[in-house]
């Protein structure tokens, strides 16, 4: 056992906290405030190679293992950079174009990884419905074969990057009999005609991320964009849940990490009573559970990871409990944070206002806390 | 990177576990209601068993620390089996073993520290004292004469051997004493909530003789006593865990067979989603003693912090574990006799002794304004 990072990742992370410091930070605050994706973010992720890091070379990549990708998520979030901006990025790197990297064929990954690892292209999944959100199972998009077409008819909602996305891996019924086993996947570009994108929503947090409904409407696609193998659809959506449980996670404790800095900071220079308030022990308490939520956070997240790299098949268990505590777990730490910082803390200036919107989502988004405990309580 | 144990660990493990077979577990449980000889003879015996592993003597002392995961391995298994064997013989060989073991001179580790690895002895370390109280001593030749009290000494009315933290001076030091020695009077043993079959009471010091061979320190810092902090907190969280772990599986394979409205209660998502985050919360914990026992073993400047925090973190999820555990079992749990209702009061233990979580807390905080001072 041993939970060290090689001194190439260390080095490797010590940049990209550098690169979110000085590239991204800065305009985190006002994207947020205006509820934009920020391109020019974007861009630089992918100038940087963080879009694509895991990809093979081939495609645009640098190879990298997942616990380099998980670590490149936490020192992003440790540099500042967006939540929102970051979630953008799991949906674009992990959820579609890491689908394509293992189910598509050899033209779908020619055509597709190497925009997707710059940027150029920007990528969304689409798997939950208006009706059909924890219980996957009973999503109604259909798709059909029509004279060497598929026909895609339905909608998607809750689509991170769906207003921006220039191609979408998308799930629907090929057999609407076969439950979890009658879904596929299918890649379909923007502008195809019979697909179209409605209003982003306003969200409590994660405002920098775009996330919409997807509308298709007698919308064709080739024959050849099928994704996979007809009917492993939820398969495939399930084999993103690695990546889910660990890289898109990792902000979480990488937040943490720059949240316990700021307070830390904070309760010093703050006076008091005449006195710097992190002579309370009320405050000091605070800081405390901030960081014992850190330190529990770490090696679930890298578990996983890690797991992966090795090759091993996927521990639902072991994946949910990551994802069941840091969502849950992590709102007790984030309100200290915002309780330490007082007045100030409820101000957006303060970004802690913004890692409190933000943090929410994680219990939320990619498999609620009760569907992870429903997972755990099955498996017991 | 690597989330394994060794196959060696492995191997500890599943030869330690096996040591623990339904007969030891029924035999350790009855330590509830045993009276001190019972528990003495009862955890030396255990003590003996435990001894050919070595686990007696791994990782004792800052020398130790490279041992530290390995003991971890073999803790979790221990811990699982009995609480209050687990902690008799912790105090035994991890804290005053680690004390003789780190500090001690080469007389007395010779003396000492082989019959603590064959399980020859039972021993103790006394650190807390009574508001107002100052355990203290005074040169006297070759030997220190200590005054002083302490309220709450693990092992005392089994120990052959005491370690006890006094001041020189102000300086620091460990006086290692034999519990028969003239001028320590032994209190009877504590009647408590939970841990009953734990040999708690008081040690009261009058001019006790204590050779200077028998001193470690006095000291210029304070390195022995935060060494004895870090792994009191780290044998508590392994407590946490052994008895966290217990009560989930008990309460676990419970709610599999008893059934209400025809149907196992786990099916109910009540009680199945309440277990999910009691298991939740025992493998987090889990994770967090492994690594803080890994960067004790890398001697990481964050190695005591870390520790504190797993320490909180495995204390506070026991008692929340042990109350839902509880709740599951309901009116067969509420029953005295049980393991639910004893896990319920041995439960809030970890959480005040050693370093209590309030000063653990404000430990760890210290620590990141220290990191990050203006």
């Amino acid at each position: 056992m041993d939970f060290d990072l090689t001194s190439e990742q260390l080095m490797f992370k010590e940049q990209v906290i550098k690169f979110a410091r000085n590239e991204l930070a800065p305009r985190v605050q006002e994207y947020d405030l205006r509820a934009e994706f920020d391109f020019e973010s974007w861009k630089k992720l992918g100038e940087f190679g963080i879009l694509g890091l895991h990809f093979p070379e081939e495609y645009g990549g640098s190879g990298a293992d997942v616990v380099t990708v998980a670590l490149t998520g936490e020192a992003l979030a440790q540099g500042g950079a967006d939540a929102g901006q970051l979630l953008a990025y799991g949906a674009h790197s992990f959820l579609c174009a890491d689908t394509i990297l293992v189910h598509g064929t050899d033209e779908q990954k020619k055509k597709y990884l190497p925009k997707l690892a710059t940027g150029e292209w920007i990528g969304c999944m689409g798997l939950t419905e208006p009706n059909a959100g924890s219980d996957v199972a009973s999503l109604k998009t259909r798709a059909e074969k029509r004279d060497g077409k598929w026909v895609l008819n339905g909608s998607k909602t809750f689509i991170t990057n769906g207003g921006i996305a220039d191609v979408a891996v998308v799930y629907a019924k090929t057999d609407p009999s076969a439950g979890h086993a009658g879904i596929s996947g299918f890649i379909v570009e923007k502008g195809t005609p019979g697909f179209t994108v409605g209003q982003s929503f306003h969200k409590m947090g994660v405002h920098a991320s775009v996330t919409s409904e997807l509308f298709f409407e007698d919308c064709e696609i080739p024959e050849e964009n099928l994704l996979g193998i007809e009917g492993m659809g939820f398969m495939m959506a399930m084999q993103t849940v690695e990546w889910d449980r660990s890289a898109l996670l990792a902000p979480t404790t990488g937040g943490f990490i720059s949240l316990i800095e700021k307070c830390a900071i904070y309760a010093q220079e703050r006076q008091q009573f005449g006195r710097p308030i992190a002579k309370f022990q009320a405050v000091k308490h605070k800081l405390a559970n901030m960081k014992i939520f850190l330190e529990a956070s770490r090696s679930l997240i890298y578990r996983i990871a890690w797991c992966k790299d090795q090759g091993r098949p996927l521990n639902h268990l072991e994946a949910a409990v990551s994802k069941l505590f840091i969502g849950d777990w992590s709102l007790g730490p984030t309100n200290d944070a915002l309780t330490l910082m007082g007045g100030y803390g409820y101000c957006h200036e303060y970004d802690v206002e913004r890692f409190f919107r933000d943090s929410r989502l994680a219990a939320i988004g990619g498999g609620t806390s009760e569907i992870q405990k429903l997972i755990i309580s099955r498996m017991m | 990177m690597n989330f394994d144990w060794t196959e060696q660990q492995l191997e500890s493990k599943k030869s330690i576990g096996a040591l623990f077979d339904k007969d030891a577990l029924d035999e350790l449980d009855k330590l509830e209601s045993a009276d001190v000889p019972e528990i003495k003879s009862t955890i030396l015996k255990y003590m003996k068993l435990l001894a050919p592993s070595g686990y007696l003597k791994a990782a004792q002392g800052p020398e130790g620390a490279g041992e530290s995961l390995a003991l971890t391995a073999a803790q979790e298994e221990v811990s699982q089996a009995s609480s209050p064997l687990f902690l008799a013989v912790e105090a035994t060989v991890r804290l005053f073993g680690g004390l003789v073991a780190g500090f001690g001179s080469d007389d007395l580790k010779q003396e000492i520290l082989n019959r603590l690895a064959e399980g020859e002895i039972l021993a103790g370390v006394g650190i807390s004292e009574a508001e107002g109280q100052q355990t203290t001593a005074v040169e006297r030749g070759d030997a220190y004469a200590l005054n002083g009290a302490k309220a709450f000494v693990t092992n005392a009315t089994i120990a052959d051997e005491l370690a006890i933290f006094g001041t020189v001076d102000d300086k620091h030091a460990f006086f290692v004493i034999q519990s028969e020695a003239e001028g320590v009077n032994i209190g009877p043993k504590l009647e408590t909530l939970g841990y009953r079959g734990l040999a708690v009471s008081s040690v009261e010091l009058v001019n006790v003789e204590v050779p200077k061979s028998r001193v470690l320190g006095p000291f210029d810092d304070s390195a022995a006593l935060d060494y004895i902090r870090m792994v009191e907190a780290m044998v508590l969280t392994q407590a946490s865990i052994g008895l966290s772990r217990r009560l989930l599986n008990t309460a676990t394979a419970y709610a599999k067979e008893y059934k209400r409205g025809g149907r196992q209660i786990i099916k109910y998502q009540e009680i199945g989603f309440k277990l999910a985050e009691l298991l939740t919360l025992v493998q987090t914990a889990e994770w967090m003693g492994r690594r803080a026992a890994w960067l004790v073993e890398k001697g990481d400047s964050e190695a005591a912090t870390v520790a504190n925090c797993a320490k909180v973190f495995s204390a506070e999820s026991a008692e929340f574990v042990a109350s839902a555990a509880m709740q599951i079992f309901a009116g067969a749990g509420y029953i005295s006799g049980n393991i639910v209702e004893r896990g319920y009061r041995d439960a809030k233990y970890a959480s005040l002794a050693g370093l209590s979580n309030e000063v653990s807390r404000m430990t760890i905080a210290d620590d990141i304004l220290k990191r990050y001072q203006i």
